[in-house]
């Protein structure tokens, strides 16, 4: 046990002073202070300039005078009378955004929409709508009606959403966003197993290894050791992107996409649960790859069968967290491929019951425990193997031999 | 107190350890021979559990060599260091894993640095050391925890006649201390130096094996040095002796006995020629080996 400890930390200390890991570190931390900063930073270029500039020729007067009254924290109104080809310059030469050109033909108000592209336009654009509704409102105030004949004429229609399945509990952005965190914490810690194992046989330091320390000392302590590092990354991707979101966007953006008040202790526990079973799990298998082959340039094709199989378990849970209330989610949610992405996300949501999270805890359990034991005994067989990769006839025969 | 006895093991159909039998009685340095692929560093790694053997026992002090049980030390043949990492943490990772605490290891690491001379790299990683003095490191690696069986896999081979005559006061050392080492070397000259008892190994066979001056002195003279002030060429043609090699007026000639020797002597002072030097000499282990083996001294 103590020696297990003591590869963990040596494994720990190597990881934590390679270059690669402090550079991909802070480049990831620097990302996401960068991308939260992006809105602050389009608002410093665009100066106080930051509301859209729109143009409404109104040469008629239809809406007299009332358009000024359209500005906002969002829109600029400008009102001018220039010809379309004026318009088209202005916006080429960015002096506006966009334009609506509005025209009376008998009794029939008609709106030219004018912008820069097109291309992604659907539907009608908001200040189109925004002009309609101003222009019914002056014509019904015209009509000095009664506040109840207003309200007949424009009711205030209520609008509710209710829907057949089960209430979701929790935020399916944020769990989302939380299931691809884990997918990438998981896949790339669990990978650094496999080149660990596979450097020490390069290195030949493998003999003096294994003269010194058992096998299930070597294989547990690295995974321990990576995981543990892999873990702190995890912590500091997560405190620097809450510290970022919190602190540099926009708090009214941010309620509208995200429910900050679903970031609770116990998101955090069964996070940290999720990733510690789902590392063990890919780390073991990782580490039986790793053991099969001697050459560095080896790893990445004895790799490749567990990376598929990581891909396949995180696009079954992602898939599935669709329909979070099907079948195949709470499948997705037991398999120990997919249950570590997939779990977490149907327990804050609220569709897990107990059973089926200790089912899903325990069928992870059995699996790391046969994983481990493979892993360990392929390891101590395959020590010396210093030839070309493995076939799977050959682990096998590793596997059975005592 | 280390005993091999009967040990085999086979890879497929090939037996590449077969009946193998080492004992060790008192401190001493063991001398494991043999050519190229005739099973020593398999029998080391059978001895220190690596390799599981398919036949056979091998006991140190009546009980099995286990790595928890018995405190051994072992310089691998292939060698190999962390590249990346510092000297002085890979030696306390090693001396950590073999239960010394942190304070003793620093202590021992600096007390070997200190005999081995490589105190100034001890703060430098590994990749940036020449390969004797990481071959220095991993020897140290071996030591570091003052094992009681000691293995050392051709620890001579890629090192400088310097670092080579510092080795070899270590090992002499070591065994004046009280420590069972087990060598396996290709230079023989190296195993005469060290080794009281030997074993050759040919093809997984043992070939000869016991003391090394009995094994030399059941072998009969086969050359002598003769030094004189003329030519003795005619002489040794006379008596139909074989040159071996021959520099100025000194000659190395092959003969079946110590009578060849001496008549050779005779005809010489016979025929008035001055006699400077004459030594019959018995058989080198690299004759021993070559004889046994079927080969050249690799």
């Amino acid at each position: 046990m103590n020696d297990m400890f003591v590869v963990a930390k040596f494994t720990m200390r190597d990881m934590l002073k390679r270059k690669s890991f402090i550079i991909s570190t802070i480049i990831i931390l620097f990302m996401i202070v960068l991308g939260c900063n992006i809105p602050n930073i389009i608002k410093s270029f665009k100066g106080e300039s930051s509301k859209a500039k729109v143009l409404i020729v109104d040469k008629d007067n239809i809406f007299e005078d009332n358009l000024k009254e359209l500005s906002n924290e969002e829109n600029e109104i400008i009102t001018n009378v220039l010809t379309i080809d004026e318009i088209k310059e202005k916006l080429l030469n960015n002096d506006i955004d966009e334009a609506v050109i509005v025209d009376k033909i008998d009794n029939n108000i008609s709106f030219k929409y004018v912008v820069k592209n097109a291309m992604y336009l659907e539907g009608s654009p908001y200040i189109v709508d925004v002009l309609s509704n101003l222009y019914k409102e002056m014509q019904i105030s015209k009509l000095n009606l009664s506040e109840k004949e207003i309200l007949s004429i424009n009711p205030v229609f209520n609008y509710e959403v209710e829907q057949a399945e089960e209430k979701a509990n929790g935020n399916v952005f944020l769990m989302m966003i939380l299931s691809m965190v884990l997918f990438y914490a998981v896949y790339f810690c669990a990978f650094q197993v496999s080149s660990s194992i596979t450097t020490e046989k390069t290195s030949k330091i493998i003999e003096t290894l294994v003269t010194s320390t058992s096998p299930t000392n070597i294989v547990l302590g690295k995974t321990i050791g990576i995981g543990l590092v892999g873990l702190f990354q995890l912590v500091l991707i997560i405190l620097t992107a809450l510290f970022s979101v919190t602190t540099f966007l926009d708090r009214e953006m941010i309620s509208s996409v995200l429910d900050m008040s679903s970031i609770t202790l116990s998101l955090g526990l069964i996070t940290l649960l999720y990733f510690i079973l789902g590392y063990a799990t890919y780390a073991l298998l990782y580490a039986l790859t790793g053991s099969t082959v001697s050459k560095p340039e080896d790893i990445q094709s004895a790799n490749t069968p567990v990376a598929m199989i990581t891909v396949v378990g995180f696009y079954i849970s992602y898939f599935t967290m669709m329909n979070p209330s099907s079948n195949m989610n709470m499948i997705a949610g037991l398999i120990p491929i997919s249950s570590p992405f997939c779990m977490p996300f149907r327990i804050m949501m609220g569709f897990a019951d107990t059973n089926e999270v200790l089912l899903s805890i325990g069928i992870l359990l059995i699996t790391i425990f046969i994983i481990a034991n493979i892993t360990i005994k392929v390891y101590s067989n395959a020590i010396l193997n210093y030839g070309s990769k493995m076939s799977l006839k050959d682990i096998l025969k590793m596997y059975k031999q005592k | 107190m280390l005993k091999i006895e009967n040990v085999s093991k086979s890879f497929g159909n090939k037996k590449v350890v077969d009946n193998i039998s080492i004992n060790m009685n008192k401190p001493e340095v063991f001398g494991l021979l043999g050519t190229n692929g005739a099973g020593k560093t398999t029998t080391i790694r059978m001895l220190l559990g690596i390799l599981k053997k398919d036949s056979g026992s091998i006991t140190w002090n009546g009980k099995p060599v286990d790595r928890k049980k018995v405190n051994f030390g072992y310089l691998p043949e292939e060698r190999g260091v962390y590249p990346k990492v510092k000297i002085i943490e890979q030696l306390k990772y090693f001396a950590e894993l073999k239960g010394m605490n942190k304070e003793d290891a620093i202590r021992s690491i600096n007390k070997w640095a200190k005999i081995l001379k490589v105190e100034e790299y001890l703060n430098m990683p590994a990749e940036k050391l020449s390969k004797g003095n990481q071959q220095k490191i991993q020897f140290m690696t071996a030591v570091i925890h003052d094992p009681e069986l000691i293995v050392l896999d051709e620890p001579f081979s890629g090192l400088d006649p310097v670092n080579t005559e510092i080795l070899k006061k270590v090992i002499i050392d070591l065994v004046n201390k009280g420590k069972y080492i087990i060598m396996s070397a290709h230079e023989m000259h190296t195993i005469e130096e060290f080794c009281s008892n030997v074993v050759i190994l040919n093809k997984g066979k043992t070939v000869l094996k016991g003391n090394l001056r009995e094994i030399k002195d059941s072998y009969p003279a086969n050359r002598i040095l003769i030094s004189v002030n003329k030519d003795i060429n005619k002489i040794i043609k006379s008596l139909k002796l074989e040159l071996e090699n021959s520099v100025g007026n000194s000659y190395v000639i092959k003969i079946k006995d110590e009578n060849d020797g001496y008549k050779l002597l005779d005809k010489v002072i016979y025929s008035n020629i001055k006699v400077n030097k004459f030594e019959i000499e018995k058989p080198t282990l690299n004759d021993i080996f070559i004889e046994k083996v079927g080969g050249k001294d690799e």
